[in-house]
């Protein structure tokens, strides 16, 4: 009890100074800024004010000399004055990356959303606080901000699933590689365009199989391409290299077909695959959050026993350039819970959705594959349990 | 001045630890927590015959296969109009992209041929198509034209554990009591079935009314409460020659509700002696033994699958509840809490749930629970939903519902242990009673 005692004392002790403390300090503060204004009424008597007053009207200076050296402190006071209302218009001036200013405190959710320029505003975002100016520059920039442009940045930046501008970059650079992974290069460029746009089947492949192929005969994939399709400016352009495509998957036709001669068996996505290297930026949550929910799509837990829900996969993965898994190397590297039989199924089913998903490529960062070279998926299918 | 101590301390740790965590080393590392419970598409080909004796049989065949995959809501067949390419050749390499174009997971491949005097051979493949690998390894399996369909349920079986990792319960079948005639004159009678419906053969004739038939274990027998005598009885019968006989006659009694013990040869029944209802257990050779000796009406023994304790019901605390005891008796432990009237139990036989009827607020459920009470689920609700029965496998529970009203007419549903794909069991007439099989050998 004295123990309790004592600590509560010394609490209270606390409190009570670093409020009287507080109390100090936020008056001084509060006294300080108004001080000039004192200083300048004081400094005006009546009698002062009315000679200068009266002198006023002979503005070449020819004043008693007497009288101008007590007025010499008044020319400082103006001099004073209008240096803190200099930095009140200087705010107001540069007032159009002020808005920019503002945007930045809720640029902490736009890293995730990974889009180039939002970085951008984050680096531009340490120059406005500097401005000295105390509280009337703040009041001014707030003013500004609110007048100018009122809510349609923070709501581009509420967006939550940040996903979609890597995809049309991921299927380009797939057409290509698969390309290259056999011989005949124009057969090849035309198989790899139908398995890609096979891929998008998958997803919807009950009413695709029922619906459009009565309709399209064996070409069921072209009708269903439109998913991909809604995006017009980049695709056209991309293709019009396709000529400079076809040099690039000779090339690397023939480079394959030089490796596979010189070593037997080797996959062309892992021929292709270049040595990564890191140091480049991290990937950002937002990122990381799109690779997952592209890998989770495909993650079908509803064919799985109970048994095999029990058990955590974690899948390690050897990514291609392209965001495509090389699936060969997809493998488990630790389970949890469950028999044998049950961690096997649980991989079997991790697999699956990494092959599914991933042969339209994840979306990932290209200039980052240093850092998604290597991937580790964990499969926890706890919320999933039977409950 | 230690406090402030510690806190440093742990300013420190957590500085420590949060270093490593800031920096990036190894691979990338994501963790998916949720993802998406869907029917896995699935691609059976018409079996290819390799005489012309197979050629019905193939395509037969794999119907079955496809039916009973498609049947557990666990897979869904993609229709045939839509494969890219077919399977004509058991032994050509399959065309992974043919049929991932088409979004099939799962590839079943098979041939079927028929020798002189009617053998049947049949051989699958189950492929995973998108890891472009078989699951698991070929397999060939031989019987006769007659019995074509338990060889198509073998081969779904197998489809089934491979890729969902438990048992399956196709190769299986159902006894039931099939109903027929007016409500205020039904006649009863026992029948057989495969899971699935098809095969019906009866057991009994409609001289006496039938109740609650089991299967032994090894499904080699069954055994049921009859009225043959004026009063109700049990009875067990043997499948195969449908040879009968009556288990514990003690005159002035009545005996109902038997199920068998794991290892087949131990009964346990309820026994109604001067009013009060108790728990017996007649082992082969020996007379019965009681149980339970309450002055409450006790009835609805399961075993566990290993044997060791019963759940029953019972309204001793004035309500219908569960109660759980040892195989040889003693004080029971009451499992059931909820709100409303529990009755028969069954011990799933994966021993990790207990299957129940749940009466409450005029309505019926067929629920589940975990051997300890907790965990309780309802699985289905209507205006009378009783009885439920076990899937070998315990993925799947059989019962009986009745419609409301004057056509209301009992019927046999199967549902989930998940509460998914309810669906109706098809049968000749109006049935009652199920109780599954183990998986036939």
């Amino acid at each position: 009890m004295p123990g309790n005692l004592d600590t509560g004392t010394i609490v209270s002790g606390v409190g009570h100074i670093g409020l009287i403390g507080w109390v100090m300090i936020g008056g001084w503060l509060d006294w300080s800024t108004p001080e000039p204004v004192v200083t300048n009424v004081s400094m005006i008597s009546g009698e002062e004010y009315a000679a200068l007053v009266a002198n006023a009207p002979t503005p070449d200076g020819v004043l008693n000399p007497g009288e101008q050296t007590p007025d010499a402190p008044d020319v400082p006071e103006q001099a004073e004055t209008p240096e803190p209302t200099a930095p009140e218009t200087p705010p107001e001036q540069p007032a159009p990356p002020a808005p920019v200013e503002q945007a930045q405190p809720e640029t902490p959710p736009e890293p995730d959303t990974s889009p180039a320029p939002e970085p951008e505003v984050a680096q531009e975002t340490p120059p406005p606080p500097p401005t000295p100016a105390t509280d009337e520059p703040r009041g001014a920039a707030l003013v500004l901000d609110t007048s100018k442009r009122p809510k349609e940045r923070p709501a581009n930046r509420v967006a939550p699933t940040p996903v979609a501008p890597p995809e049309p970059d991921a299927t380009v650079d797939t057409e290509a590689t698969e390309a290259a992974e056999a011989l005949p290069a124009e057969e090849q460029v035309t198989e790899a365009e139908e398995q890609e746009q096979a891929a998008p089947e998958a997803a919807a492949s009950e009413i695709v199989t029922e619906a459009e192929e009565e309709e399209t005969g064996g070409e069921v994939v072209a009708a269903l391409a439109p998913t991909g399709s809604p995006r017009p400016p980049k695709r056209p352009a991309r293709r019009a290299t396709s000529a400079e495509v076809t040099d690039a998957a000779a090339e690397a036709a023939a480079q394959s077909a030089s490796d596979s001669s010189n070593s037997g068996t080797s996959s062309s996505d892992s021929a292709s695959r270049p040595t990564p290297s890191r140091g480049g930026p991290p990937m950002t949550a937002g990122e990381k959050d799109a690779l997952r929910v592209s890998v989770q799509q495909c993650w079908n837990v509803g064919s799985l026993s109970s048994d095999a829900l029990r058990v955590t996969v974690t899948v390690a993965v050897s990514m291609n350039e392209n965001g495509k898994p090389d699936n060969a190397s997809i493998r488990m590297v630790g389970s949890e819970g469950g028999a044998d039989g049950a961690v096997k199924q649980a991989f079997e089913a991790a697999r699956r959705a990494i092959i599914r998903c991933g042969a339209r490529g994840f979306p990932l960062p290209a200039e980052k594959y240093g850092e998604w070279a290597e991937i580790e998926m964990v499969f926890n299918p706890e919320k999933m349990r039977i409950k | 001045m230690k406090r402030l101590t510690q806190l440093m301390a742990g300013l420190a740790l957590a500085l420590g630890l949060s270093g490593p965590l800031l920096a990036q080393d190894g691979p990338l590392r994501i963790e998916i927590t949720e993802g998406v419970i869907e029917p896995l598409p699935f691609a059976v080909p018409t079996f290819s015959a390799e005489n012309a004796a197979a050629q019905e049989l193939a395509a037969q065949l794999a119907q079955v296969v496809a039916d009973d995959l498609s049947g557990t809501g666990l897979f869904r067949q993609i229709p045939r109009d839509a494969f890219i390419s077919g399977v004509s050749d058991f032994n050509a390499p399959v065309q992974y992209a043919d049929w991932k174009a088409i979004n099939a997971q799962a590839l079943v491949t098979g041939a079927v041929s028929v020798a002189e005097g009617g053998r049947v051979t049949v051989k699958f493949r189950l492929f995973d198509v998108f890891s472009e690998a078989p699951l698991g390894e070929g397999l060939q399996l031989g019987g006769t034209t007659t019995s074509w369909r338990r060889i198509a349920h073998k081969v779904a079986d197998q489809v089934y554990s491979r890729i969902t990792g438990e048992g399956g319960y196709f190769d299986s079948r159902v006894v039931f009591v099939s109903e027929t005639g007016p409500k205020n004159a039904r006649q009863k009678r026992l029948a057989v079935m495969d899971y699935d419906g098809a095969n019906v053969q009866y057991l009994t004739d409609s001289a006496s009314i039938v109740l609650a038939p089991r299967f032994s274990p090894n499904g080699s027998r069954v055994i049921y409460t009859s009225y043959e005598t004026g009063f109700p009885k049990v009875y067990m019968m043997d499948v195969g020659t449908v040879q009968r006989r009556i288990l514990e006659d003690q005159p002035g009694t009545m005996a109902f509700a038997p199920r068998f013990a794991p290892d087949g040869n131990t009964v346990v029944f309820s026994l109604e002696k001067g009013g009060n209802t108790d728990i017996y257990r007649l082992t082969p050779g020996g007379a019965a033994t009681q149980l339970t000796n309450s002055p409450a009406i006790e009835t609805a023994p399961s075993y566990a699958p290993d044997g060791s304790k019963i759940v029953f019901e019972s309204d001793r605390s004035g309500n219908q509840q569960l109660y759980v005891m040892g195989a040889n008796g003693g004080e029971p432990t009451r499992i059931s809490f909820g709100e409303g009237r529990y009755g028969t139990p069954v011990w799933s036989p994966r021993g990790d749930y207990i299957a129940f009827t749940k009466q409450h607020q005029g309505r019926f459920h067929i629920g589940v629970m975990r051997t300890d009470g907790s965990e309780e689920r309802l699985l289905t609700a209507s205006f009378l939903d009783e009885g439920p029965t076990w899937s070998p496998n315990g993925r799947v529970i059989m019962f009986t519902r009745v419609g409301s009203g004057a056509q209301g007419e009992p019927a046999l549903y199967s549902v989930d242990l998940t509460g998914r794909n309810l669906k109706r069991i098809p049968t000749p007439g109006p049935a009652s009673d199920p109780a599954w099989s183990p998986l036939l050998p």
